[in-house]
């Protein structure tokens, strides 16, 4: 569909710009997204430690994930740093609530402010240089804030890390999962409506137009610089936030637990998922942290049938892990949301599809 | 009438045998099989693990049984952090331990939930239950080890260094602490360094050595250039090795001091150290020592240390687990197996050696306000010489139980 400037699938009927701007595509995906939320929201008290531990990590790390969307997806810049601003957010809570008395649940916000502020910063470079030569920048924005937190005891703890309380509100606090389940549901909802409503934005265009073509954006009069360290703002926004729900929920925060490791999984969290796409973004947290699990159970049945196998089920499941992801971006290039939407269009057609 | 009676005893079978099932607590175990403390972790894990089998084996805690279960957190923080609270929602009464970087992270949670620690870090953090020292950052209630502290140790080490500094004839001996900058070999550097002082020691800038293994060349120079006398090795496993080799190459001239951990045979082998000095709180496995029987018993029901000597770590790690024992059993004379009664009765008993180890313990006293166990240390020279590792006690310190020392 190269040669057409604007390609629209047959079937799509809109009209108007106004239609182009909806924020949900049809009525019907509107109210899909709203049963699906207050299907969570009932089916929450009925689910096990396990699952609500699951759904609650993948609330946390969508959030982040969606953050560094808008960065890679979107904007089409680079960064290996997303874990330091995660790291940098749930300090900045943990730091926020204890030491100056604010609420935790006002603290998290604000982290996610203050970590804006310092991604702001490290997006610097992003207004000279782009490509792995970005990569490398914010490679080091990941050593230098690593190496901070570990150095600065007035902020973090030092290596020793910092505890973080779970948020009250009005005397109620959020001690057991299925409470905290219900703020990090509340986020990632107010997430996902904010960057979608971004996107459909003068500002969220620009992005795009700085991903597509930086060079006819910026005749178009597209500010390259502005719009690129934008998006580090924004995406360190989302982390910042993540990092703050991951923080209370774990009610201690540690140095440890923010190496590059996280970075470059929240960047396989979004190629998996689908750049560009904001359901995307938790599809693929969603894949990241379900997938070992599926691969622990793979591993004990084959470790049933074999019992020679048992001594390396943990070794298989690693293997297993890695496999699956290189097999994923193999067959399914477009990531999580493709294959959705594919699938999607195929129920449409029902008797017709393939 | 047969059939009566055998369907009683059946039923009385049965009954017995859902008592039995219902009746245990649930003790957490961390343990790094995987991670960078693997080395000595896969020495100390199993020997809590053996000690708890054994005691089930053998009536459990007066009929009670202990379900252990291991994680593996690879000594991640965080990891541990998850595990524990985990745990917490399976009513667990206590837990055993691992680094100092998990355990001084968990002092507040399992103050507040009552779970009483055994850790195998001796972080001196964690020995000033109530915060008496103003020194003390975070007052640790439920905090016990088995053994001296990191800074005890260290402090011992380094007043045996003053006194063998005196033998050689050196005026103005140097002491210079390395280790990665990570809560475990961060634990003892101040206060060792403090008392290095006090004895007249020239206390150098402390030299950071990654806790991973590498090439330690870079570090090795700065030692040789600061020409330290005395190097206390806070790191442990693959990274003194590498530390010690690489020194070797460049030609350092000095004594190495290791942690409690940083020393074994296995580290000396792999080093080929000679003259390496580093602290111990129990025998080593060849030991004729009584309570060394009821050791190799846990061991051989187990079957570990078949085809290699375990370290002694695995030793401490016994000791650890039968001081529990021992309190679990106090508690359940006095109120039911919870954390709190274990608690109170690690106060119970005053020079305390469990049952079965003497000779293998240290007599130990913990009370309320203290839970330094020990201030006894032995001190003991390694040397690699002909392709076998003999070591041997050069002192036993019994170090003055200084209120200012409490806590850190």
């Amino acid at each position: 569909m190269g040669h057409v400037p604007n390609p629209r699938p047959s079937g799509d009927f809109r009209s108007t710009y106004a239609d182009d701007n909806s924020l949900f595509p049809t009525r019907p995906a509107f109210y899909a997204m709203v049963a699906m939320v207050i299907a969570a929201i009932v089916i929450a008290p009925f689910l096990s430690e396990q699952l609500l531990f699951i759904l609650i990590s993948i609330g946390i790390y969508g959030i982040a994930a969606l953050g560094l969307n808008v960065l890679v997806g979107v904007t089409g810049q680079i960064s290996l740093g997303h874990s330091a601003f995660f790291g940098f957010g749930a300090f900045s809570s943990a730091y926020l609530s204890t030491n100056t008395g604010i609420p935790v649940l006002i603290a998290m916000p604000l982290a996610g402010l203050m970590t804006t502020a310092v991604g702001l910063i490290f997006g610097l470079p992003a207004a000279r240089i782009k490509g792995l030569y970005l990569a490398i920048a914010t490679l080091a924005s990941q050593f230098i804030l690593e190496d901070f937190f570990a150095r600065a005891e007035w902020f973090t703890g030092g290596v020793y890390g910092s505890l973080a309380d779970r948020p009250s509100l009005f005397g109620f606090i959020l001690n057991t999962d299925l409470r905290y389940f219900y703020l990090v549901l509340f986020w990632t909802v107010v997430s996902y409506v904010a960057v979608s409503n971004l996107l459909r934005s003068r500002d969220g265009r620009a992005l795009v137009a700085v991903r597509d073509h930086y060079l006819s954006a910026e005749i178009m009069g597209v500010n390259l610089t502005k719009y690129r360290v934008l998006s580090f703002g924004i995406s360190s926004f989302f982390a910042g936030l993540g990092g703050a729900l991951y923080a209370h929920y774990l009610e201690y925060v540690s140095v440890e637990g923010f190496t590059i490791i996280l970075s470059i999984s929240f960047l396989a969290m979004i190629i998996i998922g689908g750049l560009g796409s904001v359901a995307g973004s938790i599809l693929g947290a969603a894949f990241i942290m379900v997938l070992p699990l599926v691969m622990e159970t793979v591993a004990s049945w084959a470790a049933d049938i074999f019992p020679a196998m048992d001594a390396g089920k943990a070794y298989i499941k690693q293997m297993s892990i890695g496999a699956a992801i290189i097999l994923f971006l193999i067959f399914e290039p477009e990531g999580l949301i493709h294959r959705w939407r594919l699938m999607r269009a195929s129920w449409k057609l029902f008797p017709f599809s393939t | 009438m047969k059939k009566l009676m055998l369907g009683t005893a059946i039923a009385a079978g049965l009954a017995t045998a859902a008592i039995g099932a219902d009746d245990k607590v649930f003790v957490g175990h961390l343990v790094d099989y995987t991670g960078p403390t693997s080395f000595v972790g896969k020495y100390y894990g199993p020997g809590v693990a053996d000690a708890v089998a054994y005691i089930n084996a053998n009536g459990g805690i007066d009929g009670t049984m202990i379900e252990l279960e291991s994680i593996d957190y690879a000594y991640k923080v965080p990891e541990a952090i998850a595990a524990y609270k985990k745990w917490r929602g399976k009513d667990m009464v206590a837990m055993q331990g691992w680094g100092t970087g998990d355990t001084e992270a968990l002092i507040s949670f399992v103050a507040k939930d009552e779970v009483p620690v055994w850790s195998a870090s001796y972080s001196g953090h964690l020995t000033d239950p109530t915060g008496k020292n103003p020194n003390t950052k975070k007052p640790a209630p439920y905090n016990f080890f088995y053994g001296p502290s990191y800074s005890d140790a260290c402090r011992a080490l380094v007043q045996w260094a003053r006194f063998d500094a005196k033998e050689n004839g050196t005026k103005e001996p140097k002491f210079l602490h390395t280790g990665d900058n990570h809560p475990y070999p961060n634990a003892p550097k101040e206060a060792c360094g403090e008392y290095a002082e006090e004895l007249g020691f020239d206390v150098l800038t402390p030299v950071v050595v990654p806790l991973k293994p590498g090439d330690f060349k870079a570090q090795c120079l700065t030692i040789k250039n600061s020409g330290a006398d005395y190097v206390f090795i806070g790191n442990l496993g693959g990274s003194v090795i590498s530390l010690l080799k690489s020194c070797k190459t460049v030609g350092v001239d000095t004594t190495y001091m290791g942690n409690v951990w940083a020393g074994d045979y296995l580290t000396i082998k792999a080093a080929e150290a000679q003259n390496y000095v580093f602290p111990s709180a129990s025998p080593f496995w060849d030991s004729e020592a009584e309570g060394m029987k009821l050791v190799k018993e846990i061991a051989a029901a187990a079957g570990t240390g078949t085809d290699e000597a375990p370290t002694h770590h695995y030793v401490r790690a016994i000791c650890g687990t039968y001081y529990m024992k021992e309190a679990m059993e106090w508690a359940k004379a006095n109120g039911g197996i919870t954390g709190a009664n274990i608690k109170k009765g690690m106060y119970e008993r005053q020079d305390w050696v469990p049952e079965g180890l003497e000779g293998v313990c240290q007599p130990s006293t913990w009370t309320s306000e203290d839970h330094r166990g020990t201030m006894t240390v032995s001190i003991n020279k390694g040397s690699f010489v002909d392709g076998e590792v003999v070591i041997e006690k050069v002192a036993d310190t019994t170090l003055e139980r200084r209120d200012d020392w409490l806590g850190y």
